[in-house]
């Protein structure tokens, strides 16, 4: 396509914007924040290599490690209520029930409203009703949580649904003719026709569902912002429901001193999402070989 | 209502409703209500004395809670950057940012994936990797990047977008260009049409449906993202939406509640209006990039 | 087809245009001009309007561009971690204390024979480092303890229920709490809804109670130990912490469970209305209070009295967590510039005024103008009768994570889901711990 004399021209014109805009957006930050996790710094130039220290620090930062497990835990929960809810819908939807497509439509729309917003008008919902039992969400960290994953099911079920519907779409009718002439009845189908075609979107959802859950950040700042904090054992505040993403946030601001240990969690942070994602691409593969 | 149609072109026929599925309608009726509730509930609460919001949030106004259009007028006028110029900051990077991106990453996927050369390779896989990086790992070094190149006004963050922005929007336009027999690009090359006009005669008109998906998913990303042009832009003069309520939220020594309310049913009508009007296109956009993806 | 593509795209490109075009009303870059320019990140956001008025009105006077940003409340130290690290970081920032200044010590340049400081009433509000040099400058005075509404406290004082039947007999906690009994038990009589405005735990509310109450027990332990800072504090005084924070949250308008999510604005408007009678709080609330109609008669300030020995002698909180540091690290123009407005805020005829009426400060610099403020007044009365005021030794808490676990011990313990005794560590452990981490 692109003839030798004119190539280099036409690869300034072609790749040279996105992939300068890509340098600046992510390739640089991307390994100057790897090498600042190992430095002591302030500034950035200012920065001081020490090796792992910030790494150890880090895994000794109580808030981190709690924030860890109230992740892994809001990831569990979230993954299996959502992709559950939004693959029964999806069915139910699928079957040809009247006002399919106004549920639809309805179902998507809270995936449109950004996640500040979302967690604000929750805050105002769940408070309004445990004003009625004299608590609310800044006291009760289990309530934060389930607020937390309610709040979640509501936005991302419907996204997650549209790609079950298409799931479900796609699945040949010949399959289930084949199916019934052979005797199955409603359950084998499902069992044995319908999940095994699903396993697609499954895989796409669920991918979608953790990785969303995991990185959350907006929503839980709003909606919570990590309280309630609880008094350790040292006599320092450690919050409650505060996600791993709004914590290394928060130990990069909170103070000057710690930046460098901000920058380690959040190279450990990264390290789990690319060990998720590349569990889930082998997962994928390993279900293409079998078929 | 019971009647058997028998259209051939739709995959499924009508089917006769059943009493469980009516059942199901019924419930699926009750649950979209509750879906709306929450947005309706701000709505209603938007038109309240703070007390009466945080008295009673879920009854409707009455006469001691009445407050009217004094927060949405409060709310759109008030401070030294008031909300008319945050919504039209926030249009302002969403359509730039979406069009930038759209525009540039399409050519460059269709280039990445015409040639052969190792380095496009290896943009290709940085940009797949790029995917996976969670935002808060280059989060310090991208913002002070972004300062020192001066990159911290509405027109600045449009490259941090595209930068940022890249890997998905090329990952799923060389997705598509791949599936495009490369005949149709050779024969326009024999009639004289050289790349420019190759791309955007032949090769764009083509990848309209991966445009339209990539332009939704940047388009439901960049108007909500809250983090990036918080740490980015320079906040004393710009302000994008998100940034702007959770700023009213305890900035100025005071939570105005009401005016919260009142600027999230600013922020959220023209969307829900804009998503029902073209919510068709918005899910299939949405179906095709999650299944490419 | 390729028409409509072009077409499509010419309409987004024109989209874009347009917005562009109306975003010129929010992208008036001033550009840099060789005099330097002058970048104040503003800690008090109740003042933020204000300060925008001063700068544009400086502006305009000499040419010299002042750009201030306000952090939103309970995030300066986060803002100005962030701003600090960019090219065009704050020329003028603000720091709390001598901790506040351990942190930023570097950053800060020696303000030892500046205009400025010559121009201060007394040395004294001169914050010096470690080393003893002058960095940071105190800019505003500021004076708490616990508002009253005079017109209702004279009602009870004139009601037969009343055992302290004279405003000036309140003079100790044992009195005070008499009376805060005696008004919630008469409540109805009295037209109120409690003695206390709520004691709200949301952070536009919580220094109220984590940081200026908590300063009192922190002042008598200083005192009986002889010091100003320390590194473990013992808590000697926390039961009477505890036994004024009880009074806050019984004698209230407001249950204790609803506290945590109580707003500022909240126990603002319960005092506004003349639903409390005591609404603690400081001198910086006295514009917004007459703003809402209420009349220099109707308010009064008490000292807070947590019931220690000798208090009847205790006078109100006065103090200042508010020092103007300037940035070592910007260019020389710029710290002139930075120099120069700041001398013009606290000597001009502008400045002064706008500092004294506008934003109801009271600055210790000579030429300030005499405020009209009533609880500077009282304190300085106060004085006078040979009260001795309380330090705002709250600038030698440890950290902001500090402030925050005892106001989180405070919600818990108030909604009856925590202990004293978390209080108690949040106080005191963490008082070490937390000093341990930024030594």
């Amino acid at each position: 396509m692109f003839r030798k004399p004119k190539r280099k021209l036409y690869s300034l014109i072609f790749v040279l914007p996105t992939f300068a805009a890509f340098v600046i957006g992510f390739i640089y930050p991307f390994f100057s924040g790897v090498y600042l996790s190992f430095c002591k710094f302030r500034t950035t130039s200012n920065a001081k290599f020490i090796g792992f220290d910030n790494y150890i620090k880090a895994f000794q930062n109580e808030g981190f490690i709690r924030s860890f497990w109230f992740t892994a835990l809001f990831v569990i929960v979230s993954v299996v209520l959502i992709n559950l809810i939004a693959f029964f819908v999806a069915y139910a939807l699928t079957l040809g029930i009247r006002g399919s497509n106004v549920f639809r439509t309805v179902f998507f729309m809270p995936n449109l409203i950004g996640g500040i917003i979302l967690g604000y008008i929750w805050q105002l919902i769940f408070n309004g009703i445990l004003k009625n039992y004299g608590t609310n969400l800044a006291l009760n960290a289990n309530y934060g949580f389930w607020g937390l994953v309610i709040l979640m099911c509501w936005q991302q079920a419907g996204y997650m649904m549209i790609i079950y519907i298409a799931g479900f779409q796609s699945v040949p009718g010949d399959l289930y003719e084949a199916a019934k002439i052979d005797g199955a009845n409603k359950h084998q189908l499902l069992r044995n026709v319908t999940i095994p075609m699903m396993m697609p979107s499954i895989t796409i959802c669920t991918f979608l569902t953790l990785t969303n859950s995991f990185k959350l950040f907006d929503q839980n700042l709003a909606l919570t912002g990590g309280a309630p904090g609880v008094v350790s054992e040292g006599g320092t505040m450690v919050y409650q429901t505060q996600m791993m993403a709004l914590n290394i946030y928060r130990t990069f601001y909170e103070n000057a001193n710690s930046r460098g240990v901000g920058q380690a969690e959040a190279v450990i942070f990264f390290i789990i999402v690319v060990v998720i994602a590349l569990a889930q691409l082998a997962f994928t593969r390993k279900r293409e070989v079998q078929q | 209502m019971a009647k058997v149609q028998a259209i051939p072109k739709e995959k499924k026929p009508k089917k006769r409703q059943t009493l469980g599925m009516r059942i199901l309608t019924i419930l699926f009726s009750i649950i979209s209500v509750f879906y709306v509730l929450p947005v309706f509930i701000v709505l209603m609460n938007s038109f309240k004395t703070n007390a009466g919001i945080s008295s009673e949030p879920f009854s409707f106004p009455n006469a001691e809670t009445f407050y009217g259009f004094k927060s949405y007028i409060t709310g759109m006028f008030f401070g030294n950057f008031p909300f008319y110029k945050t919504i039209l900051c926030s249009l302002f990077i969403t359509v730039g940012g979406v069009f930038l991106i759209l525009l540039c990453t399409s050519m460059c996927a269709w280039y990445l994936s015409r040639s052969n050369s190792i380095i496009c390779k290896i943009i290709y896989y940085f940009c797949i990797f790029s995917m996976v990086v969670p935002f808060q790992m280059v989060m310090f070094t991208l913002s002070k990047t972004a300062d020192t190149l001066n990159l911290t006004t509405p027109w600045g963050i449009l490259i941090i977008y595209l930068g940022f922005g890249a890997g998905l929007a090329v990952f799923m336009f060389t997705g598509f260009v791949k599936s495009i027999p490369i005949e149709i690009e050779e024969a326009a090359d024999v009639d004289g049409a050289g790349p420019m006009r190759t791309f955007f005669g032949v090769v764009l008109p083509i990848m309209k449906p991966t445009v339209i998906s990539v332009g939704i998913l940047e388009t439901m990303w960049i108007w909500n993202d809250y983090l990036l042009p918080y740490l980015i832009l320079d906040k004393g003069k710009y302000k994008t939406i998100p940034i702007h309520i959770q700023y009213l939220n305890g900035s100025y020594g005071h939570t105005d509640t009401s005016a919260i309310m009142a600027l999230i049913v600013l922020s959220i009508v023209p969307i829900i209006i804009f998503y029902f009007s073209c919510q068709k296109y918005i899910i299939e956009g949405v179906v095709a990039g999650a299944v490419k993806g | 087809m390729k028409r409509k593509i072009f077409k499509s795209i010419a309409a987004v490109g024109m989209a874009c245009f347009i917005a562009v075009s109306c975003m010129a009303g929010c992208s008036t870059d001033g550009g840099t001009e060789k005099k330097g320019t002058v970048f104040y990140l503003n800690f008090k956001p109740e003042q933020d309007k204000a300060w925008q008025n001063l700068a544009k009105a400086y502006t305009e006077e000499t040419g010299v561009n002042v750009k201030v940003t306000t952090a939103a409340e309970g995030t300066y130290e986060e803002t100005l971690t962030a701003e600090m690290d960019k090219d065009n970081a704050p020329t003028l920032f603000q720091v709390n204390g001598p901790i506040g200044l351990a942190n930023w010590d570097e950053d800060c340049m020696d303000l030892e024979g500046t205009d400025v400081y010559n121009e201060l009433t007394s040395k004294d509000y001169a914050l010096k480092n470690t080393d003893g040099v002058v960095k940071g400058i105190a800019y505003v005075i500021e004076t708490y303890g616990i508002i009253y509404n005079r017109t209702i406290l004279q009602k009870y004082c004139d009601s037969d229920f009343a055992t302290v039947k004279k405003i000036e007999d309140i003079n100790s906690f044992d009195k005070l709490k008499t009376v805060a009994d005696e008004i919630q038990a008469n409540a109805e009589a009295l037209g109120v809804k409690g003695a206390f405005t709520s004691t709200g735990m949301d952070s536009s509310s919580d220094w109220r109670f984590k940081t200026h109450l908590a300063n009192i027990p922190v002042y008598y332990e200083y005192k009986d130990e002889n010091i100003t800072s320390t590194k473990e504090i013992k808590g000697t005084y926390l039961d009477n912490y505890k036994n004024i924070f009880d009074l806050y949250i019984t004698d209230s308008t407001t249950k204790p469970t609803d506290l945590a999510n109580k707003t500022g604005t909240d126990s603002e408007t319960e005092f506004i209305k003349g639903q409390a009678v005591f609404f603690q709080n400081g001198s910086w609330e006295y514009g917004v209070l007459t703003e809402a109609g209420m009349k220099d008669e109707d308010l009064g300030m008490l000292p807070i009295y947590i019931g220690v020995e000798g208090e009847e002698n205790q006078g109100l909180c006065t103090g200042s967590e508010n020092y103007w540091v300037v940035n070592a690290n910007s260019s020389e123009e710029d710290q002139q510039a930075t120099l120069d407005f700041m001398k013009w805020c606290v000597t001009s005829e502008t400045g002064t005024k706008a500092m004294a009426d506008e934003m109801n400060f009271v600055i210790p610099f000579k030429s300030a103008k005499e405020a009209t403020n009533i609880f500077v007044k009282t304190d300085k009365e106060m004085t006078e009768a040979g009260k001795t005021p309380v330090s705002w030794n709250f600038t030698t808490m440890p950290s902001e994570n500090w402030k925050d676990g005892v106001g989180v011990a405070l919600t818990q313990y108030a909604a009856g889901t925590g202990k004293w005794e978390d209080v108690v560590k949040a106080f005191v452990d963490g008082w070490k711990t937390e000093y341990a981490k930024v030594s």
